[in-house]
């Protein structure tokens, strides 16, 4: 290939900025002042390395080339910056190159989440990708959290991501999915979840109606995964069950199809869930599917929650899902929840021989 | 210092302010330290700056006024002062955007819920920050139902201040009404959609039977035109009648229609709400007429002398119906056309002199 060839060549003169290259005639004087032509070559040559393993660890090593690359991806201007920040987003996706990149520039997160969150900038989904990659692990998490707190120390910053994920139209170039993956990594932390679960603040509530978002199947598996990581928080459970909050509906409405349920099922069902039209569909998405049925089942780990979780008539939704759903995965996942949402009575009260059976009452 | 002439206009609103006092009780009265702070009456400075701040001073005081009316519930003045601050014209935004939000806060109390939006939003203007006009706004909204709408406004001032008590009950209750409301919605949309196939249903059943049907609604309503026949016996399906019966289909498919008998003898009648179409008028009548009705004085009225007939309203001629017969040999007769919905007949005793004198001259068919 004869670009890798040409990086290759770089690569021998580690750390100088002096390149011995066939000089482009669109450029004269480009050692001094790379033309943007160049800019944009250089960056495309960079971005198609970062899309293989071998091109990546040869990139790792290569410090001042990460440094440049996060600065071009803030850069004004156009093509050059989309594809930094492109190879960015396939850099940060390798774990082993989480450590080269934030060697190579500390205030990386901090500067991602700034690109990320400016509703002007073009890029921003290409900052948000990077961060919720970068976010998969600890140290870079740790290192975002840091960064969020430093620039909000009142709020944690992830007001501002609950902010841009929930306004419609935040930032007219850039749709922000990916704030959804990144949220989920950062309420992996638990003062993350002490700041969305916060009973004086409105936040975790903002956060319900987007299990719903028709567009992104990415924004929705996002906010699934970091209501799925609230729920282990115990103590919550009863004031996330309640009507301040409401949980339960809208962790069940993707789950409900168009069941035509008798008068008294209805009455049991919240009323999210109840008179749902002939052609309501069920979430998509499998992973998304047997997310929200492990939610739900985290719901019943208190007496007060299990109870809650029963009288708001779960068992019902979860029984035609399982009856219609394709994933074995998924399935099993109802199965094991019948226990805990049905108990050992069945729905009409009646005792039943053995709750671990797979067919309903 | 200069002494200028009192202004004219200044000398009468000062004696309306002071007239004021002789029907109420004066509220604002000066303290002593209030002294250095009291408006300079009677005195017009060519000042500009001290025009103002005496304005600002009676703005103060009609707020305050305000705020006493409305510490006692009296809406309506508390209205009134408010109003009077507002016109005061004062340069101050706060002072304003304060007058606003509590001439809305009384109008909220008076019901008058539109009023205090506009109220909010003109204070809202000024202050953009102002909580209390962002509550009050989400309030109205509430009991408005604009329930979306409330919760936009509660979620601005959680921006401004994330931890407002009242911001935070409010946005709960109206995210609870909105999403009741769609429940509502959805199930108005599918009960109407229950309806209308029911009633495609019932039509159907009536067509198949060929049973001809007329609608009083055609005469009445002009826009009837645009309606296809089908329509408006759909819209006659879906309300009742006065007596509160509907045409209906049983799980067999067979129809029971509600169905009035008239007794002209006696101007009186009675009325079957669920005659099923293939039980015979005998059935009916020795069920009605097992023991005589009150208005039979001279007790002829027995199943066994009674004739049942219907009316050809176009050619004003009459059908005699045999007993026997099952009410959906009747209504399929051609010429027999069912109004309203709702099939009627007419009940005479046979060898009685009323029926004889009804029948004559009249032309009488005999229904097979």
């Amino acid at each position: 290939m004869g670009e890798s060839a040409r990086v290759r060549r770089v690569s021998a003169r580690q750390g100088g900025s002096k390149r011995r290259r066939r000089r482009p005639s669109c450029c004269p004087s480009w050692r001094r002042v790379p033309g943007p032509t160049c800019r944009r070559q250089r960056c495309g040559n960079v971005l198609a390395l970062t899309g293989s393993e071998p091109g990546r660890s040869l990139l790792a090593g290569q410090t001042a080339l990460l440094r440049a690359l996060v600065q071009l991806a803030g850069a004004p201007a156009p093509a050059p910056a989309r594809d930094a920040a492109r190879a960015l987003v396939n850099l940060a996706a390798d774990p082993g190159l989480h450590e080269p990149l934030l060697a190579a520039d500390p205030g990386l997160p901090a500067r991602l989440l700034g690109l990320a969150l400016d509703p002007q900038w073009p890029w921003a989904d290409e900052a948000a990708a990077a961060l919720a990659n970068l976010s998969r692990e600890p140290a870079p998490c740790a290192a975002l959290s840091e960064a969020l707190a430093s620039a909000d120390p009142e709020g944690s910053g992830l007001e501002r991501i609950v902010r841009a994920l929930c306004t419609p139209g935040y930032n007219a170039r850039a749709p922000l999915h990916y704030l959804g993956p990144l949220l989920s990594n950062l309420s992996q932390r638990p003062a993350a979840r002490a700041f969305l679960l916060d009973p004086d603040r409105c936040v975790v509530q903002r956060l319900l109606p987007l299990t719903q978002h028709p567009d992104s199947s990415v924004r929705r598996g996002g906010v699934v995964g970091t209501l799925r990581n609230c729920c282990f928080e115990h103590r919550h459970h009863e004031w996330l069950l309640g009507p301040e909050v409401d949980i339960l509906p809208f962790l069940l409405l993707p789950l409900a199809g168009p069941e035509d349920f008798s008068e008294e099922e209805m009455d049991r069902l919240p009323v999210d869930l109840q008179y749902l039209p002939p052609d309501k569909q069920r979430e998509p998405d499998a992973d998304i599917r047997k997310m929200l049925v492990e939610a739900i089942m985290l719901l019943t780990a208190t007496a007060p929650g299990r109870k809650l979780v029963r009288d708001q008539g779960a068992y019902l939704i979860l029984r035609e899902l399982h009856s219609w759903e394709p994933e074995p995965a998924v399935q099993a996942a109802c199965e094991s929840s019948f226990r805990y949402v049905r108990g050992c009575r069945g729905w009409d009260g009646v005792t039943h021989a053995g709750s671990g059976s797979r067919s309903p009452p | 210092m200069e002494r200028s002439e009192p202004d004219a206009a200044d000398d009468n609103a000062m004696d309306s302010f002071l007239e004021k006092f002789q029907s109420q009780p004066y509220r604002g009265g000066f303290h002593e330290d209030q002294w250095e702070e009291a408006p300079w009456f009677g005195v017009t400075l060519s000042r500009p700056d001290l025009c103002c701040c005496r304005q600002m001073e009676q703005a103060k005081t009609y707020k305050d006024e305000g705020n006493d009316y409305f510490k006692e519930k009296d809406y309506k003045k508390a209205v009134i002062s408010y109003t009077e601050g507002l016109k005061k014209k004062c340069a101050d935004p706060d002072l304003n955007a304060v007058l606003y939000t509590n001439r809305a806060a009384a109008q909220y109390y008076l019901g008058n819920f539109r009023s205090a939006l506009n109220d909010v939003t003109a204070a809202r203007k000024l202050k953009p920050c102002h909580l209390k006009a962002i509550i009050r706004g989400a309030l109205c909204h509430l009991e408005l139902k604009h329930f979306a709408e409330a919760v936009n406004w509660c979620d601005e001032g959680l921006q401004i201040d994330a931890k407002e008590k009242k911001l935070l009950e409010v946005r709960a209750k109206a995210d609870k009404l909105k999403r009741t409301e769609q429940r509502d919605m959805r199930k108005a949309k599918l009960k109407e959609k229950k309806e209308q196939t029911q009633n495609e249903a019932l039509l159907q059943a009536v067509k198949a039977r060929n049973i001809r049907l007329v609608s009083e609604a055609v005469n009445q309503d002009e826009d009837s035109a645009s309606e296809g026949p089908g329509e408006i016996f759909l819209d006659g399906l879906s309300s009742e009648n006065p007596y509160g019966a509907r045409l209906s289909l049983d799980d067999q498919g067979r129809l029971s229609w509600p169905v009035l008998l008239l007794y002209p003898e006696h101007a009186q009648s009675d009325f079957i709400s669920a005659f099923h179409e293939d039980s015979r008028f005998i059935d009916h009548l020795m069920v009605m007429f097992g023991e005589t009705p009150s208005w039979d004085l001279e007790q002829k009225y027995c199943p066994a002398n009674l004739e049942v007939y219907f009316e050809d309203e176009d050619r004003a001629e009459l059908y005699r119906v045999p007993p026997k017969s099952t009410l959906l040999q009747v209504l399929q007769h051609p010429r027999y056309f069912v109004k309203a919905l709702t099939p009627a007949f007419l009940v005479f005793v046979g060898s009685s002199p009323f029926c004889k004198n009804y029948l004559r001259g009249r032309k009488v068919h005999q229904v097979k």
